[in-house]
């Protein structure tokens, strides 16, 4: 059987992509409120996820605040399929 | 959230639970429809009733008003937009770029409208056929995306309103002061302040 991709079997970064498949884009605020993770952990999980090429991380102002954008890449939808049919596998669905 | 090891299982849950967390979001923003709709309702009742007082065809300018002060608050009320941005959802953006459309066609209509005034030929009646035809047909199409029958029977109300007057000007009949500019607002408040206050209260009670 085919081993679940260890970049995604990860908590915080499995629920990041899963929102990530859900909307076009979303900001650091939005993904730390519904992952309720914290600033520091969610950071080092994007940087992971963009390192990897799964996600796109632009980094922007609105008017003096700084905003964080998160994209899934289609590198990340493929990444995110795979482990979805793996699972199924593992699960016996 | 934490790092911690999970089990199939729970990989599962967790797709399913972010899943759903994401999708509570997803009922459109009444606010540009009340604006431009309580915009062109306003400026059309003035334009009617200093037509019917005076008679004067000069104050036919003050349409201009309808854009000027829509595209202002329009500007204003995206920079707010900005500000409260959260996630945008595959209906926001698609949504956001046929109005998108919708804004650089009615720009192609005024520069045409304006070339044929400089050359002492009145089209400004394509203004409202824009109004009555590209708007509500864009607004069914939000619609349908949105799965919001509010815009739908909205838009369809608006194109019935357009295809009357399509046929009005096609057979030569004058779009009198006295009927069509009633008819015109009466259009305006059923295709963009219903459906305008009903998003908004669908909004409010999804809160």
């Amino acid at each position: 059987m085919k081993e679940l991709n260890p970049l995604l079997h990860s908590q915080l970064r499995l629920a990041v992509i899963s929102i990530l498949m859900n909307v076009e884009e979303a900001d650091f605020v939005y993904l730390k409120e519904k992952t309720e993770s914290t600033a520091g952990n969610l950071s080092v999980q994007l940087d992971k996820l963009s390192g990897a090429g799964y996600i796109s991380v632009t980094k922007g102002f609105v008017g003096k605040k700084t905003r964080t954008v998160c994209q899934i890449t289609e590198l990340g939808r493929q990444a995110f399929e795979e482990y979805v049919e793996t699972l199924k596998e593992y699960l016996g669905m | 959230m934490e790092e911690k090891k999970m089990t199939e299982r729970e990989s599962l849950e967790l797709i399913t639970e972010m899943i759903s967390r994401t999708k509570e979001r997803y009922v459109a923003d009444g606010s540009a429809l009340l604006l431009w709709g309580y915009v062109t309702v306003a400026v059309s009742v003035l334009v009617w009733v200093l037509l019917v007082t005076t008679g004067n065809p000069a104050y036919n300018w003050l349409w201009n008003l309808i854009w000027i002060i829509g595209c202002i608050g329009s500007f204003i009320m995206s920079r707010r937009k900005k500000e409260n941005f959260g996630a945008k959802s595959y209906s926001d953006k698609l949504t956001s770029q046929l109005w998108t459309v919708v804004a650089y066609v009615a720009l192609v209509f005024f520069v045409c409208c304006m070339v044929f005034t400089f050359l002492k030929i009145n089209t400004w009646t394509a203004m409202l056929v824009f109004a009555l035809t590209v708007v509500p047909l864009t607004e069914i199409a939000q619609g349908i995306v949105v799965k919001e029958r509010s815009l739908v029977v909205g838009g369809a109300i608006g194109m019935l309103v357009g295809i009357v007057t399509v046929c009005c000007i096609c057979g030569g009949i004058g779009l009198g002061i006295n009927w069509f500019i009633p008819m015109f607002i009466v259009a305006f408040i059923g295709m963009t302040i219903v459906p305008g206050h009903i998003l908004n209260h669908k909004a409010r009670v999804n809160r």
